[in-house]
């Protein structure tokens, strides 16, 4: 069953002459990871805006179309049943801090879905190591570093564990370590958890071993929706539409156009070295 | 040739928070007339810092940093900064004008060079940065991150520094927009001579654009060295929580197979594919 559903969907903010989305169709299962990429100002943060409800709730606008969430449309929830569906990952952290600690930060989420304390301590125990945000939690979430306050963004989320995962650019602000370890958490929600994870994201290198569906947004429009292996199958259209896949994929792709290669594509540098051998010791 | 004076010279900086962070501890180094410069570390390792007391923002706790001849220590920030200039990371947190115009004039105005000069200045660096006049009016909060940040680098050349210091010019921006920002940067470099220092976690836009590499490690430099050598040296890149660019991973990982560990792009792998790749493949 489709879990995130846009129908002929498109949005106009009031403040710009172009819609932002142009009759989107997506329909996205329960439990799958799905990877939205696309240049600035394709549409990626007005369709993450428009699962969580911000968009029409809190944004001027002309809307045509809908966008269901299970098997409602997403304007027809109270706030609070759609927070407890929907968690949202912002790529500017700060703009979701409201708290005076780290812990409280989190501890606020939980109490708003009506949690009692047994439940509350148990989810910390959980989402504290899982982050690695221990030695954080006394500190006030506005004056840890950029990249723990991702982390504790993403605990304060994954705490209430939604149904539906939205991170839109969570590694905007992150080293590349810290990117790693991000991606390490979502690698095991996705695999210990039947979260539906939705991604928006620029850095594909980490995105891509875990999506199980990519989407190309160009110009608030779908220019390609697919299971990942296809998707990186058609190079020449994701490659005119601005984005850039990562340096492995490309060289493979580059190989394979000057007939040196046949085969699914590279996601990760352990898997394009051992294709690599494998070209040097005479074909597969 | 003349000996080689250093534009900027670092001596045993030690810089101290007022609460007591120990951020950067004995760094010497020199930023020579040619430079450019990528300063690389993880998040908290005092690049932000480093750069901050280049420009005389901060000024050392002890130790010190002199730029053409000037020691930060006793010279005004203004004096400094017409040296070596900073754009934040943020650029709303450097912009504060009601209108662009105002941005890119309120160094040369605090210069108290004369209006005339204040206009040349605004018109001839918002040309540079590519930046149409009919965005004179408007005010800077209004238009989008990628325009914000030109204004932000408009308002610091308004001043003419030598050194420019560009604090994470990529984050934000989508893969296209980084690669025209760091191309406007490569032409002041070429075009203007100016000395140019990167602050960002982006190993691909490090690995094509700058000459030289910093890595900092808690407050010290852990590596100082030629792009394509530090690079080389993934062990010591591990000690700064920064892996280099994933197609040198790649050629690191199949050096077995000859490929060079310096390599840094993929038309460089491409390169020395075509030249390795076994004979049986040669007929194709």
């Amino acid at each position: 069953m489709a879990i995130v559903e846009f129908r002929d969907y498109t949005w106009k903010y009031s403040r710009t002459k172009e819609p932002a989305l142009k009759n989107i169709n997506l329909k996205v299962e329960e439990g799958t990871f799905v990877g939205i990429i696309g240049p600035n100002g394709a549409g990626k943060t007005t369709l993450a805006y428009s699962i969580n409800g911000l968009i029409p709730n809190q944004y001027y606008g002309v809307r045509q179309g809908a966008v269901y969430v299970l098997d409602k449309e997403v304007k027809q929830y109270r706030s609070d049943e759609l927070t407890k569906l929907v968690g949202m990952v912002f790529s500017d952290p700060e703009a979701q801090f409201t708290a005076m600690t780290v812990e409280d930060e989190l501890v606020f989420g939980m109490e708003n879905l009506g949690m009692g304390v047994p439940e509350i301590r148990e989810r910390l125990d959980w989402v504290v190591p899982l982050t690695k945000i221990g030695p954080l939690v006394e500190k006030p979430p506005y004056e840890v570093s950029g990249g723990q306050k991702a982390r504790v963004a993403l605990a304060a989320v994954l705490a209430m564990t939604p149904r539906i995962m939205v991170l839109d650019e969570p590694t905007s602000m992150l080293d590349p370590i810290s990117r790693i370890t991000l991606f390490e958490v979502l690698g095991e929600l996705k695999h210990k958890q039947s979260n539906t994870i939705i991604v928006v994201e620029h850095s594909l290198e980490h995105l891509i071993p875990l999506a199980d569906r990519m989407v190309l947004l160009y110009n608030g429009e779908i220019v390609l929706d697919d299971e990942t292996e296809p998707f990186f199958e058609q190079m020449e259209t994701i490659l005119e539409h601005d984005a850039y896949p990562p340096e492995a994929l490309r060289f493979f792709y580059e190989i394979g156009q000057k007939g040196y290669y046949q085969g699914p594509l590279p996601f990760t540098v352990e898997e394009a070295a051992q294709k690599l051998e494998a070209l040097w010791q005479g074909g597969e | 040739m003349a000996e080689r004076h250093p534009y900027i010279e670092v001596r045993d900086l030690v810089y101290r928070y007022p609460d007591g962070t120990l951020a950067l501890r004995g760094i010497s180094l020199d930023i020579y007339d040619g430079d450019f410069i990528a300063l690389i570390g993880q998040n908290g390792s005092g690049k932000t810092t480093l750069a901050k007391c280049l420009n005389g923002l901060f000024k050392p706790t002890s130790g010190d940093v002199i730029v053409e001849g000037l020691n930060t220590k006793n010279t005004s920030i203004t004096n400094i900064a017409k040296r070596a200039g900073y754009v934040f990371q943020n650029p709303d947190h450097q912009l504060f004008n009601n209108n662009v115009w105002d941005e890119i004039a309120y160094g040369p105005r605090n210069l108290q060079l004369p209006g005339g000069e204040v206009q040349a200045r605004v018109e001839e660096t918002a040309q540079v940065v590519g930046l149409d006049e009919k965005y004179f009016t408007e005010h800077p909060f209004f238009l989008p991150k990628g325009l914000r940040q030109r204004v932000a680098i408009a308002s610091i050349l308004a001043l003419q520094p030598k050194a420019i210091i560009v604090d994470e010019p990529t984050t934000g921006q989508d893969i296209k927009q980084s690669l025209d920002i760091m191309d406007f940067l490569l032409d002041l470099h070429r075009e203007q001579g100016h000395i140019i220092i990167i602050i960002t976690h982006d190993m691909p836009i490090v690995a094509q654009y700058a000459k030289r590499v910093i890595a900092l490690g808690l407050g010290e430099i852990l590596v100082d060295g030629p792009t394509r050598d530090v690079f080389a040296q993934p062990d010591v890149l591990a000690k700064t929580f920064v892996a280099p660019p994933q197609i040198t991973r790649l050629a690191q990982r199949t050096q077995h197979l000859g490929f060079d560990p310096h390599t840094l792009t993929v038309s460089e792998m491409m390169e020395q594919f075509q030249r390795l790749i076994p004979g049986q493949w040669l007929g194709q």
